[in-house]
């Protein structure tokens, strides 16, 4: 969740002790430290609010499929990057670099990935970056 | 007489119909969908803009008295250690959920887009939060003392200057401070970063200027009058460019289900149940519904 609208959280602790608290969304639960590339095929592109997911069938060591859920932002968000919600599509092979999840469990932070008709969109390097 | 009153008010009718048209005129076009240069949202959840790029980029230079910096202070400090320890995975202290920006933010640094509907006697700001501005132009005067209280959106009047339309805001406060608390000013950027920069009182007074600088851009410059919690009146100015890619307001839902409930005290990923139809598989009419014909009428006997 961010500040961009989609569910947002704050500290209380923070609303308690001052006049200013900002409104905020905790990504906690991304290891932000780290990041992963997993490939697979897209089982669903969940495009809902307030966050958009990615559900993506990865094989594990031993080979076996099993499900990943790597969060996006908002579709008020991706429409203005470009995605729609047609982007990826049940079947679709992609590549995703993702933060993982400090759990060590199958979920992630979209961060940047190629899909069947290139790179997809959000390759960090806009402004300020 | 019936005829000449009759000539006269149809006279006196046109010359209302052409001023109002005349009026209608010389309202600036700022149609279409704007967002905050350095408030661009990344796919991944974030900024695109870091927080130090929004620090060195955005104009701030906030003239905070000792007290209010003081507060200022003890506000980044505790966020400074938030977002180190939301970096090592370490959850924000009782979290909740919170759906409103609030102004002066909407204005300053926020990822959302907006449109402006300006008309004669109204300035309307719709922002994508579903949060919107009523500014009035008909002349009227702030919400009198005793039918007023402060919201975080404030009690907004204004006039035009030429293509220039003024604002005059008081009556704000944070969303989420406490009761007696007016509006604040942060900083946002990445996925996490945010600062408190000002911390102001229900007392503050928000003057801001808006025009078109080029067909590509919107230009605000906002002034902050709060002798109670600063030195002297706070400039800030800040342009919004035209989104991209999208030609429709889409609105967020931030009161929609949580795709990262608490558990345990630790937040987890929850995604939506999977779709019975996929998105996108909607028929799309090649044209607008024609009206529908009018009911035949009763057969004449």
């Amino acid at each position: 969740m961010t500040r961009l609208a989609r569910c947002m959280f704050i500290a209380l602790a923070a609303m308690l002790t001052a006049t200013a608290a900002p409104a905020h969304h905790s990504f906690a639960m991304f290891d932000q430290t780290k990041e992963v590339t997993i490939q697979g095929t897209i089982k669903d592109f969940r495009w809902t609010n307030p966050h958009v997911f990615i559900q993506i069938m990865v094989k594990n060591d031993a080979g076996v499929e099993e499900e990943w859920s790597i969060e996006m932002t908002s579709p008020e968000h991706l429409v203005r990057t470009g995605w729609k919600p047609t982007t990826l599509k049940p079947g679709d092979k992609v590549t995703l670099v993702i933060h993982p999840m400090h759990d060590g469990s199958n979920g992630g932070q979209y961060l940047s990935g190629n899909g069947p008709d290139g790179p997809l969109i959000g390759t960090k390097g806009g402004a300020g970056r | 007489m019936t005829r000449r009153l009759a000539i006269a008010a149809v006279a006196l009718l046109a010359c209302a119909t052409t001023a109002g048209a005349q009026q209608a005129q010389t309202m600036p076009d700022w149609s279409g969908l704007w967002e905050n240069v350095g408030g661009t949202p990344d796919p991944s959840g974030g900024f695109n803009e870091s927080l130090d790029w929004v620090l060195t980029h955005l104009e701030w230079s906030p003239p905070n008295n000792a007290a209010t910096q003081a507060k200022v202070d003890a506000m980044q400090a505790g966020e400074r250690k938030r977002l180190d320890d939301v970096a090592h995975g370490i959850n924000p202290a009782d979290a909740f959920k919170a759906c409103t920006f609030g102004y002066p933010g909407l204005m300053l640094d926020t990822p959302l887009m907006f449109e402006v509907l300006a008309t004669p006697k109204e300035t309307v700001l719709i922002f994508s939060s579903r949060e919107v501005r009523h500014i009035y132009t008909d002349g009227r005067k702030h919400t009198p003392k005793d039918e007023l209280w402060a919201t975080p959106w404030g009690d907004s009047i204004g006039h035009w200057e030429g293509q220039t339309l003024v604002m005059d805001t008081i009556a704000v406060k944070d969303p989420y401070g406490p009761p007696d608390g007016g509006g604040s000013v942060s900083a946002f950027g990445d996925v996490e970063g945010f600062l408190t920069l000002g911390i102001l009182t229900q007392q503050a007074r928000y003057v801001e200027r808006m025009r078109m600088i080029d067909p590509g851009h919107l230009e605000d410059q906002m002034t902050i009058i709060d002798p109670a919690s600063l030195t002297k009146p706070w400039h800030m100015r800040r342009t919004y460019q035209r989104v991209q890619h999208v030609k429709r307001m889409v609105y967020e839902d931030c009161d929609g289900e949580d795709r990262n409930p608490i558990v345990d005290g630790k937040f987890t990923l929850a995604p939506p149940p999977s779709y019975s139809s996929q998105p996108g598989a909607f028929a799309t009419p090649s044209a607008a519904p024609s009206a529908p014909s009018p009911a035949p009428s009763p057969a004449k006997k």
